[in-house]
């Protein structure tokens, strides 16, 4: 894979402070990296960078994947050394060999894929591998439930400790993992994007999980790609790119536009990017076709186990967002217009056409496509090559007489590579390999050609840096431009607002109401409207 | 994130022709099978003046005959996250329905053949079926068909071994020869042929690999796991099928008792030529070498003399050896 991005560190643009802000004393310092350097084969992954982390701050660490933030993470969590610079921690000078070494350094890391036992409960996770034993060796499982009860209260956790965490929603296996690593008296913790699976009111709550525990003095590395979430919660921000560090900024001092241009680089930032940050919406509405017209997809009444009630239609060329927490019924509606659902009750369409899937066969025939939730576990076959991802949903096309074509299936990939701009280095490539963005771009890719009726996108931008991200908006406009009708659920409210025409709120089970972009003139507006009800209840398997 | 993009990088490229070759042998890294194969053949060569002659390869490609058929199939169904331990039961019961078939039609060598095929895909048809419609392990359901398979075939005759009594029978799969090949090295490389072009040229190949790989994403994809799992089974089982044809045309009879234990050796080559016991990976040609390293090892050891217990010992040892080695990190 080749490096798009140029080497050279231009001054960043001029409303950009370009001092960093005084360094706390050596003696305040968590950790103190210096002249860091790190090279896989013929990589430079880290090229000498500087990072500090002063006790009680929320330090966010951001960066476009492959700038090196994760390398860094690697080397402060024991699983890969650096070949020069040093590390400190509490002043002292360390080299971390394993994993174990670092976290009795008091550094404790907590990544986006989780490691966790699914069939055990929240409180034996919590304490697995070091359970308080009775004389006799028997685990004292009233006491580590007592504990982790105590525990979860004090920090504000919504979690039951008998919950088995296999059954509870991602966020809250997040939030046990965190809880796990805070029982564990860390100084040092590293939240590797906490928030990418998680929606807004949960959101909070780890917020203020991380406020309390930085009250007590542990520094907080914060890994995001969700600018947002920097100036709610950092002191401040060290941004990396390309394996060096840009700087690091009080995030007092830092607005969105100045952050997206210390990350991105001197590329050519577009008009469309920066007003996007801003949350100035879509530049231009997409024509609507006239009212009246039978749309792409009409849903009435549908309801199922989960589903209690619902009424949307979404027209062709139009995007259309829902929201709505975790849980509301948002991805169960998509499932079901994929036929990965058998609804009760109510009426499906499709342009018209009452439309009944069996299955994903049906729906993929019918024209619609799925780029789903979890791009790892349901989008792609990570070993494979791009080029065979892309091929997967239409193979028969590419069939003459049982025989498989290879020249089609390369032209096929070929396109998609060059319109999504995939960086890799060729269709070869294995998915597994690349990047989120790129990875992700590979499942758009697979419904690219030949042009879907209606595109199903589930957390379309979730682990997708802030560059890639700009490009799929731009190709899921690109797709309602030419009459693909687009049915999008999104955590992000605004990436909603970003994208939609029209906003559907999903609660409970069922569409509450629906809202023109214009109704809403703010995040904290949809925000609002998102979350009149009651939350969700945590923490109880449904 | 940055560093699997970084070891993308790391891994580099090859030139697209050589990448065409390689895409027959991919597995997960059969490279240093091909150096063990070799030097096997090598050290057999040296250690017995009998070993490199053509009338000992041939003897090697009879031996084989009967593991490469099946492990073919077998590549199919593991590299589609299943297994089958049935094989070996489904071998004897249809070698017993096609030697009956002959007998009760007064000698139509034809009928007995459909039989048995008939008979391997029917048993693979049930394993199928019952792995993908009931959602029971395979590992589960084919061992009880191991026990059901073998028990019907001894209890067909009670336990008596049938005669067959048709010369273009022996002739078509056992003792004829085309240009000095004799048939059952000659079917075998139909059927390798032929698996390779379905697993590495045709849609259904496609389909497998995606299945095994990752059947959610498969499916999302509008793939029908279900169908493509159950063909493989269905394909597995016919080519037991086959090998319980030849097994029955070469002793002129078919046995109920015959070929227990042979599913081991099949699963051996399979995961020897560097298909994936998790499925999503694999090759045929890898499958192929993998059954004749295992035939070289058989044939080697017997010609330096070594005991048949030691040569389980060595055999043993030798799989694990190449199956660690060729590990992916």
């Amino acid at each position: 894979m080749k490096h798009s991005i140029r080497r050279t560190v231009a001054p960043l643009s001029g409303d950009q402070p370009s001092q960093a802000p005084t360094p706390p004393a050596p003696a305040e310092r968590l950790v103190e990296v210096s002249g860091l350097r790190k090279t896989y084969g013929t990589v430079q992954a880290l090229r000498g960078v500087e990072f500090e982390l002063a006790p009680g701050e929320v330090h966010a660490l951001l960066g476009e994947n492959g700038a090196g933030k994760s390398t860094l993470i690697k080397v402060l969590a024991g699983v890969e050394s650096s070949d020069a610079g040093t590390l400190k921690i509490f002043g002292e000078e360390k080299s971390f060999r394993s994993p174990a070494e670092s976290r009795a350094a008091g550094l404790a890391v907590v990544y986006q894929e989780l490691s966790q036992v699914p069939s055990l409960t929240v409180a034996a996770n919590i304490f697995l591998g070091r359970e308080p034993r009775t004389a006799f060796g028997a685990v004292k499982q009233s006491e580590i439930m007592s504990r982790t009860k105590a525990f979860l209260a004090e920090y504000g956790f919504p979690l039951d400790p008998r919950a088995v965490v296999g059954d509870l929603p991602f966020a809250y296996r997040q939030m046990t993992e965190i809880a796990k690593a805070l029982m564990s008296n860390v100084r040092v913790l590293v939240l590797d994007e906490p928030t990418s699976a998680l929606s807004e009111g949960e959101e909070e709550v780890l917020f203020d999980a991380v406020r309390k525990v930085t009250a007590r003095g542990v520094g907080v590395i914060y890994v995001t790609h969700r600018l947002g979430e920097v100036f709610k919660l950092s002191q401040r921000v060290t941004v990396f790119r390309d394996g060096l560090r840009v700087g690091t900024y009080p995030t007092s001092d830092m607005d969105m536009k100045s952050l997206v241009s210390a990350i991105i680089g001197p590329r050519t930032m577009a008009a469309e990017v920066a007003d996007a940050v801003q949350g100035h919406g879509p530049k231009q509405d997409h024509v609507q076709r006239a009212t009246g017209s039978v749309p792409a997809l009409a849903m009435s009444g549908v309801g199922d186990q989960r589903l209690r009630g619902v009424d949307l239609e979404v027209q062709s060329g139009e995007i259309m967002g829902l929201a709505g927490v975790i849980g509301s019924g948002r991805t169960e509606i998509l499932e079901t217009v994929f036929g990965l659902r058998r609804p009760r009750q109510g009426q499906l369409q499709i342009h018209g056409q009452p439309f009944k899937p069996a299955g994903p066969v049906d729906a993929i025939r019918a024209g619609v496509g799925l780029v789903p939730e979890d791009r790892h576990g349901q989008g792609l076959v990570m070993d494979d090559s791009i080029e065979r991802n892309i091929a997967l949903p239409r193979l028969k096309p590419l069939t003459r007489l049982g025989f498989f074509s290879r020249k089609g299936a390369a032209e096929r990939s070929h396109a998609a590579m060059k319109e999504l701009s995939i960086k890799a280095q060729n269709r070869k490539t294995v998915v597994g390999t690349l990047s989120g963005g790129n990875q992700q771009k590979v499942v758009f890719g697979k419904w690219r050609e030949p042009r879907c009726e209606l595109l199903l996108l589930d957390e379309p931008t979730v682990g997708v840096d802030v560059g890639a991200r700009e490009e799929i908006y731009g190709v899921i406009r690109q797709a309602a431009a030419s009459g693909t009708a687009v049915l999008v659920v999104s955590s992000d409210l605004s990436e909603l607002l970003l994208l939609c025409q029209r906003i559907t709120i999903v609660r409970d089970g069922r569409t509450i109401r629906t809202i023109h972009r214009d109704e809403v003139d703010s995040e904290e507006a949809l925000h609002h409207l998102v979350h009149t009800s009651s939350p969700v209840t945590p923490g109880v398997p449904s | 994130m940055s560093l699997t993009a970084q070891s993308a990088a790391k891994a580099g490229g090859t030139a697209p022709s050589v990448k065409t070759l390689k895409n027959l042998v991919r597995g997960d890294r059969p490279y240093v099978l091909y150096a063990a194969f070799a030097v096997l053949i090598v050290a057999f060569s040296f250690a017995s003046p009998v070993f490199f002659s053509s009338s000992n390869f041939l003897n090697i490609g009879r031996q084989t005959a009967l593991v490469t058929i099946i492990a073919v199939g077998m590549t199919f169904v593991i590299i589609a996250g299943e297994i089958d331990l049935s094989v070996a039961s489904t071998l004897a019961l249809s070698g017993m329905s096609a030697a009956l078939a002959i007998q009760q039609s007064g000698g139509n060598w034809a009928l007995g053949a459909a039989a048995g095929l008939a008979t391997g895909a029917l048993v693979g048809l049930v394993n199928g079926l019952l792995t993908t419609l009931l959602a029971i392990p395979s590992f589960l359901v084919t061992l009880g068909m191991l026990g059901i398979a073998r028990g019907i075939a001894l209890m067909l005759t009670g336990t008596t071994p049938v005669v067959v009594n048709s010369l273009t029978f022996w002739d078509s799969f056992g003792e004829g020869a085309i240009l000095g090949v004799p048939a059952p090295i000659v079917i075998t490389i139909v059927v390798i042929a032929l698996g390779a072009y379905v697993l590495h040229f045709s849609t259904f190949g496609r389909r497998v690999f995606a299945t095994g790989g990752n059947a959610t994403a498969a499916r999302y994809s509008g793939i029908n796991t279900r169908r493509t799992k159950t063909l493989a089974f269905v394909i597995t089982g016919a080519l037991a099928g086959l090998a319980g044809l030849i097994l029955t045309a070469r002793a002129h009879a078919a046995r109920p008792d015959i070929a227990a234990g042979l599913e081991l050796d099949v699963i051996a080559a399979v995961i020897l030529g560097g298909t994936s016991l998790f499925g999503g990976r694999g090759a045929i040609l890898g499958t192929v070498l993998g059954s004749l390293m295992i035939g070289v090892l058989n044939n080697g050891l017997t010609l330096m003399g070594v005991s048949s217990q030691a040569q389980l010992v060595v055999k043993g040892a030798i799989i694990i050896a190449a199956v660690a080695f060729s590990r992916r990190k």
